[in-house]
């Protein structure tokens, strides 16, 4: 990587995280190879017959994804040669429609003469038919194993015979368990077309062990061959028929973890934002109909900091990163700022007025949502992930999105600052002795006015996280706050309100509960039954999960 | 009593002047008004915020437009007799429960009991479990966007996103009429008027003195003796019928329902016209209703892009400054007309 990286320019840079983007990742092989793949190319497009033996193996080495693509645009015209006084150079025309040295993939910024000047390069009959094999073995050799596994099943369905050479010479040498496990499933679905009657047998019971999803289309396809010549009892039916049964049973099992794993996720995001709004409608009393204009202010915050990363550092630099990074304690922080001033300016007067707080906050949420408007337009603005949360945490053929992993992770962190600030700091003293009985810790010498601001701002700077955080997973524009007002709203009540912990296991719950239904039901049916499953649950517990006892009648 | 006739006759005496869309521009504020009236009975004067005014303004109105589809007939732009929508969707028969909304009776029934069986199948849940102030109001705004959700589907029968539009005929006579106009537009000044009606005789009743009381105390009323839960449903039913009366009246006079009638924030302006106007008071939620509508109409297309916050910029300063609304303030003024105009009210 080190060796690539001193070759790249700035701009390539940008270029490389571009393709990293769209999902391609491009890196060299981890063999000990000096020379990047480009120059290989290079030194091979610009070849003569007595070495070009020689340079196809040394490139059938690498495992760059950048050789498909240009090879492409070699077989199709896209690679011309520039001629200049000192040399002969390379140029390929990129994707991005940019011409590049294409030994280096340096962006270049060619004059309208030399643009006249390029002649195309075309790949030989002989040429082609040696890179064929190459570019389609490619992705086998890829550093990235999930690259190798992604290439892997693709040949195995393909199950063109001539794949299982290369196949079964990378299995001899591949060091990841994962990554053999997908080699002998594309073997073996290859052989479902391949292979004699003992060999198919063979093969589906090795899918049955593997569980092997990218099978079933195969499996099932053997079966009805086999009932449609009467065979519907034969060894291979039935094996074929235990194999479709343990895939789909797999698959179930896999979507079932899949709901679970996205309703803790769900759950997260609704557990920041709600932490907020329990701080806020819970502790002060405050309903805060602009909880969502804030978790806005989030988005939007991250929005600004990734910009000025970009526009400082270049969005392929490894410090365009970090930019998540920084912009979550800034969001808390600006929104708790604007939090700060508007509880000095109008929340203040509002307190034991609950009703009235509704209405003129949701008031404020107006403004702020044209606000947003005025800014930043009225269509949702790009966020892009950072390359480090890009990628799959892969286990047992079930994948965990490192997005939602990290969000679930931040949620951990918020709910034990939370549970710290309340329990072991001062000011949570104070917020709790305020929340109990204003007038009463007033007379004890607490400053309730300073507490009530810090309280608000606590509360907006935690919708403005979860507005950060739910910018990596969903759209940030004017209106995203609105989407989790309602259900944050549910999570107060059903957690009891005030109650940190309550709160922390109702978000949990509906978002479980919401993910669980949703397959069965879709996404709106489930919305609505898990609406009326809370309506249910407060006939059971009125108060909440854990109500507050309290001997005051009118609480 | 001479300012409710003049206010809703106003605009009616100076008829020949003004165009049909102004006589159904006003017929729809005057819904507007009965509207935010029906909401002031259940937040004014039984202390009930209910956030969910505009899913029974827009049930009724539902109800009144399946009747209004059905009279398009085979005039739809498909030529069938189904509503065009169903005939988008792949139906090949009305759907049962459309089939009594061929009757003009069935339907304007269905306005009033439908919305009243969804306030009374909820308020008895909420009511039951004492589930009251602010929660009350979050339960009933997520009651809205629950079922503002299923309309928004389009296998729901109602046709999803665009909700009924281009209706033809009522009662066989052509919507677009300005007779038409014209007696929607009574017919919506005569349900205000009814509305008024109605409101005043429960604050005179004992009734309206129980639901005064639980506005201010429920706990005393319950410790009296009385069952809260049952009094709350009653005033929460009647309140939902009001709304959905009005909103049957909204639909041919605005001609078209989507569920963007049943939004979260639909409900929300409703209580801000009321609070603007004057919470509690008898006048001031209908003066509050057409005030923010008429500054609305104005400001959307004098300042499209800064109505919203002159909207929300209104609210905070009536939140905070006239916490009676607009009512409240020409008390504070002419205080000593005020206490006559309340006494004489209160005699009538």
């Amino acid at each position: 990587m080190i060796s690539t990286h001193r070759l790249l320019s700035i701009r390539s840079l940008i270029r490389y995280a571009q393709l990293l983007f769209c999902g391609i990742l491009l890196s060299t092989s981890a063999s000990a190879v000096e020379r990047s793949a480009r120059l290989v190319l290079s030194e091979l497009i610009l070849s003569d017959k007595s070495n070009q033996t020689e340079l196809i193996e040394e490139i059938s080495n690498y495992g760059d994804l950048i050789i498909a693509e240009i090879y492409q645009a070699w077989r199709t015209g896209g690679v011309y040669t520039l001629a200049s006084n000192e040399d002969t150079r390379l140029i390929h025309f990129n994707s991005q429609q940019e011409w590049t040295l294409l030994a280096t993939g340096e962006v270049l910024s060619l004059s309208e003469a030399e643009i006249e000047s390029l002649e195309k390069e075309r790949a030989s009959r002989a040429m082609r038919k040696a890179m064929k094999g190459i570019i389609d073995t490619l992705g086998l050799k890829a550093a990235e194993s999930s690259v190798r596994i992604d290439s892997a099943i693709k040949m195995g369905r393909s199950q063109k015979p001539e794949f299982v050479e290369p196949l079964e010479a990378r299995l001899e040498i591949e060091p990841s368990a994962e990554v053999q496990r997908a080699i002998r499933e594309a073997l073996a679905i290859s052989l479902l077309a391949n292979g004699d009657q003992a060999q198919v047998l063979g093969a589906v019971e090795e899918l049955t062990v593997l569980k092997s999803i990218a099978a079933r289309g195969f499996i099932e396809k053997i079966l009805k061959g086999e009932e449609a010549a009467s065979r519907g009892e034969s060894a291979i039916a039935q094996a074929s028929k235990k194999a479709l049964r343990t895939i789909e049973e797999h698959i179930r099992m896999l979507e079932f973890f899949g709901s679970f794993f996205r309703g803790f996720s769900t759950g997260s995001v609704l557990l920041i934002v709600s932490f907020g709004l329990a701080i806020t409608f819970g502790l002060m009393g405050i309903i805060n109909m602009a909880h969502g204009e804030f978790v806005a202010i989030g988005g939007y915050t991250t929005f600004m900091v990734q910009n000025f990363f970009i526009n400082t550092w270049g969005i392929g630099s490894s410090a365009f990163g970090w930019y998540f990074v920084v912009s979550l304690p800034l969001s808390f922080i600006v929104a708790g700022g604007i939090g700060l001033l508007l509880e000095k300016s109008v929340i203040r007067f509002l307190y034991r007025r609950p009703l009235e707080s509704l209405l003129c906050t949701w008031g404020i949420s107006m403004i702020m949502q044209q606000g947003f408007r005025l800014i930043f337009g009225a269509a949702n603005v790009q966020v892009n992930n950072p390359t480090w949360l890009m990628g799959n945490l892969s286990f047992g053929g079930f994948n965990m999105s490192y997005t939602r992993l990290f969000i679930m992770l931040i949620a951990l962190v918020v709910v034990i600052m939370t549970w710290f600030l309340l329990r072991k700091t001062n000011l949570g003293l104070h917020i709790r002795a305020v929340m109990q009985n204003r007038s009463m810790a007033s007379s004890l010498g607490i400053p309730v006015a300073r507490v009530n601001s810090m309280t608000f701002a606590l509360g907006c700077g935690l919708a403005a996280l979860g507005g950060a955080v739910l910018s990596q997973i969903g759209n940030v524009g004017p209106l995203m706050g609105q989407a989790y007002i309602v259900d944050s709203f549910m999570v107060v009540v059903i957690g009891s309100v005030g109650n940190l912990l309550g709160a922390g296991l109702s978000a949990m719950g509906i978002g479980l509960v919401d993910q669980l239904l949703q397959p069965s039901l879709g996404p709106v049916m489930g919305k609505i039954t898990v609406f009326f499953v809370i309506i249910l649950f407060l006939q059971w517990r009125p108060g909440g999960l854990f109500p507050t006892r309290s001997r005051s009648l009118d609480d | 009593m001479l300012i409710p006739m003049l206010n809703a006759w106003g605009p009616e005496s100076g008829f020949a002047s003004i165009s049909s869309f102004q006589v159904s521009l006003w017929g729809k504020y005057l819904t507007y008004a009965i509207l935010a009236m029906s909401l002031n009975l259940l937040w004014g004067y039984t202390g009930l915020l209910c956030l969910c005014q505009s899913l029974f303004f827009a049930l009724g109105g539902y109800m009144m437009g399946m009747y209004l589809m059905l009279m398009i007939g085979d005039r739809g732009a498909y030529k069938s007799t189904l509503p065009d929508f169903m005939v988008f969707l792949g139906y090949q028969e009305l759907p049962i429960h459309w089939q009594p909304f061929y009757n003009f009776w069935f339907a304007s029934a269905a306005v009033l009991w439908v919305p009243g069986l969804v306030a009374l199948i909820f308020g008895f849940l909420a009511f039951r479990s004492r589930i009251k102030g602010v929660y009350f109001s979050i339960l009933t705004q997520a009651l809205t966007y629950a079922v503002c959700l299923l309309f928004f589907r389009n296998d729901f029968t109602f046709g999803g996103n665009n909700g009924f539009t281009d209706f033809k005929d009522i009662l066989g006579v052509d919507l677009n009429a300005a007779s038409t106009t014209r007696a929607l537009y009574i017919a919506s000044a005569l349900l205000l008027l009814l509305t008024y009606l109605i409101t005043s005789g429960l604050l005179a009743s004992k009734f309206g003195k129980i639901q005064q009381a639980i506005r201010d105390s429920e706990n005393r009323v319950l410790f009296s003796g009385y069952s809260t839960t049952s009094f709350k449903l009653v005033i929460f039913g009647l309140s939902a019928m009001i709304a959905g009366a009005a909103g049957a009246l909204y639909v041919p006079q605005v001609g078209g329902i989507n569920p963007s009638a049943m939004e979260a924030t639909k409900s929300l302006e409703v209580v801000v016209w009321v609070a603007v106007g004057g919470r509690g008071t008898k006048w001031g939620p209908v003066i509050g209703a057409i005030l923010v509508n008429l500054l609305k109409s104005y400001s959307t297309q004098a300042f499209p892009d800064y109505w919203l916050i002159i909207m929300g910029g209104l609210f905070v300063f009536v939140v905070l400054f006239m916490p009676d609304g607009i009512v409240g303030v020409y008390k504070q003024l002419k205080n000593r007309i005020a206490q006559k105009r309340s006494l004489q009210t209160a005699t009538a």
